[in-house]
């Protein structure tokens, strides 16, 4: 069988990355002036006069408000500014050009507002509105005051542009006004507060009224054609009126409706002085409140969290704690133990939503919302944070200050989290929550010893046996011996082989997970790889112990781990387990292990594609839909989403996609710790998913992730609609190592 | 009024050895360590001691001793118990005890608690999880002659009278008895704590004082072990799988309901 494998070199996508980006601010505006000079021949001379029926000093009393109005809007960041500094210290210097890019794309790009359609739209529509007309405002004051340049097609284009960003902003406003009031969508679930609400209204006026100003002026002057204070006296142009479409249909309406002159005259000239103090207002208020975002947003996306090692979320890699003995406490417990970054995340956030949309925890009923936790610091954060300062300026303590982890943030709250990243992957000013949960973790753990008792019984079971899985029959070496008795022979790594297959504890220890590993070792030696395996010699990779809180464990195991790797000369490792994947990729070179990781799943969509594994469809999998459950620890945190694809599709298998899929994917619920902690409340996560599962129309999930499939297999059973439907769960590699299987019968026969 | 808790502390075989790895020397009448699993402290002990932090963690001046009787290894579980929170390490390491049973052992133990001395309270567990004998924490009391207080669910120290909850089989009941007197202590008393890190580095740090048969002025050719085992082995267990035949289900459930009242299941 012939198999289509989709390379798309980085340089290609690149190039169209380029391209397009040529096409948007090139292209368009190029066409439109071209459009523009063709469409307004003869009106060389159109202009307008600035400061039209506004009283002269009127030029210098904007000057001095705007002068004013900028050291207010300075000083709200300023403000916020101190009460970070109380964190600790942090790099987020590095790197400035790639950090220049970030902000380009997700900042004045709104890379991310897309994943909510409406949403995006409007933000769109608000933001893109918004700045031509305040770029507009500047061109006109720099036009007025230094260069007269907007005359003739110049002026038009200019006038009609700024019209249509002004219509755009009020169709966004309006859309969120429906979404807030009519729609009630509920990602407001936290209610409107009065900046939320004033915001939306004051934009929508200052607008209107500008609409209206523009309206008065057109049917005062071009309407009428009446000579304007420019060049010492210029006739106006009917012709010209179209050019300001909106003010050309309001200065013709007031006309038609009889206004007299004085009224119009009146009417403008009020309305240009709210307008004005509307305007100037809004400025202020940027620098504080929900609009601040615009500023402090974008502070944000430019210092986000930049990964040595590409991981794609904040919370893929931890950062380590670098030296226990001098650590002033382990973990955050107070505002003071945040990093100045993490208290700058806090006070971003502006409620959008959209994290708390995508949360497993929220949407199962937990205590846990990503966007509830950040505003609830942020709400400490405001009210202690002065205090905090003024104590700290007299050396002096704040004796009645809460901790932040257990009071502020609740106990539940803080150990709800599966480390999922769907939060981070939403948001649109990269807030990063999962740093800020896991340092709240390690205080509870490392300094209060306070933790849902399946946690501790898992850390005790960690800390003693090496591994999560108590109770456990088989031992690291069961099916190496399992496998000799079928006259399979696993290598032993000793350093002459390319991979060391890393099995986890999992793959080893529970028998499931056994079929995975046994069906991987299987597929590499048909496939002619040069690997090797550890056996009793492998330990824990540390995940578990670091995403529960025990930072100082997880360093003593991947110390363990990174020694064994370098004492066996091991450079490159094949792990199934997308939590050891993802740790050993990016979490042991912090500790000074650098090895090349590769998830089996990859490594067998590359050896398909090569023609070292030959698969071909089975026939009794003939009209079985089957679906993949994307890991979050490979989708979300590490970007592969295809390669398990590719695997499937080699197959012939008919694919099903559920509703949540590739980097939306829903988590299964076990990941953070959560395979061996007790969920607090509400409905099971694997449940849900299953249930999900189920909607696909899918007979069989497949999964590449060992806590997947532990989870998929507990919801097939408990989930009625699964059993109904006689849900299998498969990892990829099974599925695979059927088929290849099949096909090698198929050519004996 | 200062408190002086000794916690007898005992290191076992990991209880969760997979039953595949367990093994004998029937000659020799010894268990055979599984390789690569780590012997662990016996969780009896680690909730006696528990049950000690939660007397200090009540009346606050409170001074607790890790006892225990083993190889060097054996420092591991009083380091653990160190970083649970007691505040001292003793450890009776000596070859010619290596091979103590629960009166050797309980009469080395007697000693170091006498040299120990004052000290208000004995706590041990109910029984070692590896041999499940029970008797070192009665015999202790013999030898120390003070009184004994078994298998309880929760301990304390009021009045200068130690007031514990005994676990019966359909209930508890509440025992006191003065002081110093021996308790031993059963899992209704709840999860040991977990160690939190301050106090597992200082731990770390923390000496572990270590004592011969000599230091407690035992002449170990004196003692005598008491129980002998006259052999040890694994016990084999056998399934037998029949299958019930039948024409139709009713047949076939006659046919097992009969077969289970044969066998005298039911």
């Amino acid at each position: 069988m012939a198999i289509e494998v989709k390379v798309r070199s980085l340089r290609v996508r690149q190039l169209l990355a380029a391209l397009s980006f040529f096409i948007a601010v090139a292209l368009i505006p190029l066409v439109a002036a071209l459009v523009v000079i063709a469409a307004s021949q003869g009106m060389g001379e159109a202009t307008r006069q600035v400061f039209f029926n506004i009283v002269k000093w009127a030029r210098i009393l904007v000057y001095a408000v705007t002068a004013v109005i900028l050291l207010v809007l300075a000083y709200g960041p300023l403000s916020r500014l101190r009460l970070w500094l109380l964190g600790k210290k942090e790099e987020r210097w590095d790197r400035p050009w790639e950090r220049a890019r970030f902000f380009l794309l997700y900042g004045v790009g709104q890379g991310r507002l897309p994943n909510d359609l409406y949403a995006g739209l409007m933000h769109l529509l608000i933001f893109w509105g918004w700045t031509f007309l305040f770029i507009g405002t500047v061109m006109l004051a720099f036009h007025d005051d230094f260069v007269e340049y907007l005359e003739g097609h110049v002026y038009l284009g200019y006038s009609l542009a700024l019209d249509l960003a002004g219509v755009a902003a009020t169709v966004g406003i309006i859309m969120a006004l429906y979404r807030r009031y009519i729609w009630k969508h509920p990602k407001m679930r936290l209610g409107s507060l009065w900046d939320d609400v004033a915001l939306l209204w004051l934009m929508l006026a200052i607008l209107l009224t500008g609409f209206v100003i523009e309206g008065m002026r057109v049917g005062m002057t071009e309407l009428q054609g009446a000579t304007i204070d420019v060049h010492g006296g210029l006739a106006t142009d009917p012709d010209w009126a179209p050019w300001s479409p909106v003010g050309f249909l309001i200065g013709k309406a007031a006309l038609e409706s009889g206004a007299s002159q004085g009224f119009m005259e009146m009417l403008h000239k009020s309305l240009w002085w709210l307008h004005l103090a509307m305007a100037t207002g809004w400025v202020a208020w940027v620098g504080y409140g929900k609009i601040s975002h615009i500023l402090l947003g974008s502070a944000n996306i430019f210092f986000r969290k930049l990964s040595p090692t590409g991981a794609a979320l904040a919370g893929t890699a931890l950062a380590p704690i670098a030296d226990f003995e001098t650590a002033e406490r382990f973990g955050a417990g107070y505002l003071r133990d945040f990093t100045w970054k993490q208290l700058m995340d806090v006070d971003v956030c502006v409620r959008c939503g959209r994290c708390e949309a995508h949360c497993p925890a929220y949407n199962t009923g937990k205590e846990l919302t990503p966007m509830g936790f950040l505003q609830d610091i942020k709400r400490y954060l405001t009210e202690m944070g002065p205090r905090l300062l003024a104590a700290r300026r007299k050396g002096e303590e704040v004796p009645d200050e809460r901790p932040v982890a257990g009071d502020v943030v609740s106990f539940n709250t803080i150990w709800d989290c599966v480390t999922c990243g769907a939060c981070e992957y939403q948001c649109p000013l990269f807030i990063e929550h999962i740093p800020k949960l896991m340092d709240m973790r390690r205080y509870l753990v490392m300094e209060q010893a306070n933790m849902p008792e399946t946690a501790q019984a898992t850390l005790m079971q960690l800390e003693q046996r090496g591994h999560p899985w108590r109770g456990t029959q088989l031992t690291r070496t069961t099916w190496i011996e399992e496998l000799a008795r079928e006259g399979v022979q696993v290598p032993m790594f000793d350093g002459s082989q390319e991979y060391l297959y890393w099995v986890g504890c999992t793959g080893a220890l529970q028998e499931r997970n056994v079929k995975v590993t046994k069906a991987i070792v299987r597929l590499l030696l048909q496939a002619g790889v040069s690997f090797g395996v550890l056996g009793a010699e492998e330990t824990c990779s540390g995940d578990p112990a670091r995403r529960l809180g025990n930072e100082y464990l997880f360093q003593m195991q991947a110390q363990q781990n990174i020694e064994t790797f370098k004492a066996k000369g091991v450079k490159k490792v094949i792990a199934n387990c997308p939590h050891c994947f993802n740790t050993i990729r990016h979490e042991y070179p912090q500790l000074g292990g650098h090895f090349q990781v590769v998830h089996h799943t990859q490594l067998l969509a590359q050896l398909v594609a090569e023609g070292r594994l030959q698969p071909r469809t089975i026939e009794e999998l003939w009209g079985f839909p089957v679906t993949y459950h994307d890991p979050c620890y490979l989708a979300r945190h590490n970007d592969i989403v295809s390669e398990p694809r590719q695997v499937l599709q080699a197959m012939g298998l008919e694919t099903v996609e559920m509703e949540r899929h590739r980097k939306h994917t829903f988590c299964c619920g076990a990941g953070g710790g959560h395979m061996w902690v007790e969920e607090s409340k509400g409905r099971r996560i694997n449940h849900t998913r299953t249930a999900e599962a189920v909607a696909s129309g899918a007979r069989v999930v497949a999964v590449a992730c060992p806590f997947c499939l532990q989870m998929f297999e507990e919801g097939a059973g408990s989930v009625p609609e699964a059993a109904k439907q006689g849900i299998q769960v498969l990892d990829v590699a099974e599925l695979l190592e059927r088929s290849v299987a099949y096909s090698r019968a198929a050519t004996v026969r | 009024m200062s408190l002086h808790i000794i916690c007898c502390v005992k290191q076992v075989p990991d209880p969760e050895t997979p039953a595949s790895q367990f093994r004998v020397d029937e000659a020799a009448k010894k268990v055979i360590p599984a390789p690569g699993i780590a012997p662990v402290p016996s969780q009896f002990d680690t909730i006696g001691v528990e049950a000690a932090l939660r007397i200090r963690d009540a009346l606050g001046d409170v001074k607790i001793t890790v006892l225990s009787l083993g190889p060097e290894s054996f420092r591991d579980a009083i380091k653990h118990c160190l970083a649970m929170g007691a505040d001292e390490g003793v450890l009776i390491n000596d070859p010619a005890l290596a091979e103590a049973d629960h009166w050797v052992t309980a009469q080395a133990l007697a000693a170091a608690i006498q040299k120990l001395a004052p000290y208000d309270l004995v706590i041990t567990g109910r029984q070692a999880v590896d041999w499940d004998m029970g008797v070192v924490g009665p015999t202790l009391a013999e030898l120390l002659g003070i009184p004994c207080i078994t298998i309880v669910k929760d301990v304390k120290v009021q009045d200068g009278k130690v007031v514990a909850e005994r676990v019966l089989l359909d209930g508890f009941e509440t025992v006191e008895a003065p002081l110093p007197a021996v308790v031993t202590v059963s899992n209704e008393l709840g999860e040991p704590r977990y160690p939190q890190l301050r106090q597992i580095m200082m731990a770390a740090r923390k000496q572990v004082t270590v004592w011969t048969a000599a230091d407690l002025g035992l002449d170990p050719s004196q003692l005598k072990n008491r129980v002998n085992i006259e052999a040890l082995y694994v016990p084999q267990t056998k399934v037998e799988t029949e299958f019930i035949e039948g024409d139709t289900v009713e047949e076939k459930v006659d046919r097992l309901l009969q077969r289970l009242r044969e066998a005298k299941l039911i």
